[in-house]
Formats: structure tokens, sequence, C-alpha cells
């Protein structure tokens, strides 16, 4: 199943690593989430790597989206982690972070 | 107005001698300045400077009007002096010898002159005015390249001092080691977080020890950056080691009601780096003999 806005790939061992693409639009957040949760689920995914690699700013609306998808993740007992956060993105979001965030967090995919 | 016009007049009656002669005279000057002790120009390159100068002297002087501040050959003469000022800062000389060679260079132009057309010009208020003008406008040229020199000085010394004080090691494959010393403020504490967050990306560090045994005081803006930049490399995916805490950081970061919960701290950093190997699952052990 093709997901508009993102490249779902599965990985192995029930990981998988999501891309998001240009034409990402978080604004559809419930139906985007509903599709990916689906996917994962029928694909007994474990993991959920986020790829942030071309984000160079996470702002608080884009954060929220990642709350919100990690948390759905969690409903499904899956783990999100987001990979490849860059130094700009770090620094921004580090600035307006109040709590831990519900995603951990990792340099990459782990070999 | 009227004695704009006789000065006009007097400077183009100046132009109309054969000026070019007087750059031998004018070359003792130099020499005296620059080839003396302090050896900052060699013969030639004062010879040639006193050509310039004579060269640019006779523009301005041939010019249409030699009062004009904006004509370009003023601008040549404003532009021969910036670029001696920065030669001589260069070579280690000083603002005051090229303020004092432009103070001198003015009496012997206006000696050379007089010796070359046998009319006194020590007498004509015109004259000695108008060259008097230029020669405070030249010398503020030299003190305004001076300052931009010195100014830039200053800008590299100060991000040499910046990099030389936070230095960002790689001790192990993937751990990254950042003794902070010296008094940490916002800025700094801007600046080191940059660097570090890029290093993490560039090395892919999976941990950082933070050592501040060299910081004794912190203020409440500071452990602020501070936690923000722990925070930073955990969201980046690192693990961040706070080592060196001293008794009264300590204190003022209770007494500030910062949070360290999920900041993971050790007294020392080789307690720091014991803990960052632990977690990567290095182990460190003397040689069994």
């Amino acid at each position: 199943m093709a997901i508009s806005g993102i490249h779902l790939t599965c990985i192995g061992r029930g990981n998988f690593l999501l891309e998001p693409l240009g034409s990402l639009n978080i604004q559809d957040a419930g139906q985007l989430m509903q599709d990916i949760i689906t996917l994962l689920q029928q694909s007994s995914g474990v993991r959920l790597y986020y790829d942030l690699n071309g984000l160079p700013v996470i702002d608080p609306v884009y954060y929220e989206w990642l709350n919100k998808l990690a948390r759905i993740c969690l409903t499904a007992n899956i783990k999100m982690i987001c990979i490849n956060m860059q130094p700009t993105a770090a620094f921004t979001l580090s600035s307006f972070l109040t709590c831990e965030p519900l995603f951990t967090t990792a340099l990459g995919v782990p070999d | 107005m009227v004695q704009k016009k006789e000065a006009g007049e007097k400077m183009t009656a100046l132009f109309n001698l054969k000026i070019g002669n007087i750059s031998g005279q004018l070359e003792e000057t130099g020499r005296e300045f620059f080839c003396a002790d302090n050896k900052l120009m060699d013969e030639d390159e004062v010879a040639d400077l006193s050509g310039e100068f004579v060269n640019l002297i006779a523009g301005l002087l041939g010019s249409k009007d030699p009062h004009k501040r904006t004509s370009p050959q003023f601008h040549a003469l404003e532009m021969f002096f910036s670029g001696l000022s920065q030669r001589m800062l260069m070579r280690g000389g000083n603002v005051e010898d090229v303020v004092r060679y432009a103070q001198q260079l003015q009496y012997s132009l206006i000696s050379a002159l007089e010796l070359d057309s046998g009319i006194i010009f020590t007498q004509s208020r015109s004259v000695l005015l108008y060259f008097a003008q230029v020669f405070d406008e030249l010398i503020m040229a030299i003190f305004r390249t001076y300052l931009s020199e010195r100014e830039k000085t200053l800008k590299a010394q100060e991000a040499e001092l910046r990099e030389t004080s936070t230095p960002i090691t790689e001790i192990w494959d993937g751990v990254l080691t950042l003794p902070i010393i010296g008094t940490l403020d916002s800025s700094r504490t801007m600046l080191v977080m940059e660097a570090l967050l890029n290093r993490i990306a560039k090395d892919r560090a999976r941990a950082v020890v933070m050592d501040l045994t060299g910081v004794k005081n912190i203020d409440s803006q500071v452990s602020h950056h501070l936690i923000q930049m722990v925070r930073a490399v955990q969201l980046m995916g690192s693990d961040a080691i706070i080592t060196g805490i001293h008794p009264e950081i300590a204190r003022a970061l209770v007494s500030l009601n910062i949070d360290l919960t999920g900041v993971t701290t050790r007294a020392s950093m080789s307690d720091g780096l014991k803990e960052a190997f632990s977690r990567m699952g290095i182990q460190v052990s003397h040689k069994a003999n």
C-alpha cells in the first residue's frame, strides 16, 4: 500500500524505515497515521525508524506531528526512533522542548 | 570663495612646475622613517613610494578642482596612504610612524616645491592651508585603515581563542570529549553547542563527555543553555555525560531549580569516560602479565 508523502520501507526483523517526502502533508495527520499504523500492523512491525535527514528545522507543528505518530505507534506496541536529526534541527527542537518526547532518537539505523 | 579661487590658481601654477624633479628630495623623508632602525622598507621600495606619491599629488594638483575631496585623484591619494598604512602594520610597524611620515612628507613637499620653483610658499597662507587640509584628510585615511586592520586582527584572535578554549576531541571511536574552561556566557555556550552538534553529525559520535572542571561559575541563563545543549545532544541520538561539576556549580544548579533528570553526571572526566565506554560495550583494562 502506497502512502502519499512518505516512503515506508521494510528493512528486516520487523524494522521499518519512514522517509518523509517533500509532498508530506502533516495537516492531514489523522489519516496519515492511520495508514502508517495499518501497514505496520499488517507487516508485524516492531520498530519504526523515522528519517529526519532532509529536515533542517523542526518547529512546534512538526514536533507535534512526530509526537502524535510516536503515541499511535506506542498504542500498537511499536517503538518509534527518530534518526539522522540534523544539528540545526536538534538545536531548534531543544530550544522549545519542555518535556521528554514520546519517541527516542538514534544516530542512524543500527548495523 | 576668493581665497579658494586664489589657491586654485596657485595649485595650477604648482602643477605646471616640473614636479617630477622633487621625487628625489622626498625619498630622504621615506628613508628616514622606513629605512632607519626599523628596516620596514629597502631603498628601492622607498624610491618607488616617493615616485608614486609625486605622481599622485601631481595628478591632484592638475585636476579640475584640487579642493574636491571626492575626486578620483584625491581618492587615489587616500588609497595610497591606506595601502601604505596596511603594509607597514603587516610588517610590524606602527601607525605613529606612518602618521609622522605623512606629516613630514607635507613639510618636505612644500620645501621641495619652494626649492624647485624659487617661490616662497611658506609665506602663502592659502597654499599652506590647502596642503594642511589635504594631509589632514590623508592622515584620517591612515587612521581609518589602522582601526579597520586592528579590528580584523582582534576578530581573528577572538575566533582563534574561541576555538582553542573549547577543543572537541574524539578520544575514542565515537566518543567525544569537550573540556570547558573559563567563564561560560550565553554567546559562548551557543558557539560551543553549534560546534559540538556539527561534530556529532560529522563523526557520528555516540557519546559526548562534557567536562566542567574548569568552570567556576554559572548563571541561570547559562545553566539553561547547558541543559539545552545536553538535550540537543540526546536528540541527535548521542549520550551526553556531564563531569566535574564543582560544588559551587551544583549548588547554583539546585538553587536555580534546574532539572537534571535524564542528564547523566559523573564526578570526574575519567568516570565519565568509563561510563561512555561501558555504554558502548568497550572495556579498557590493564594488560595481563
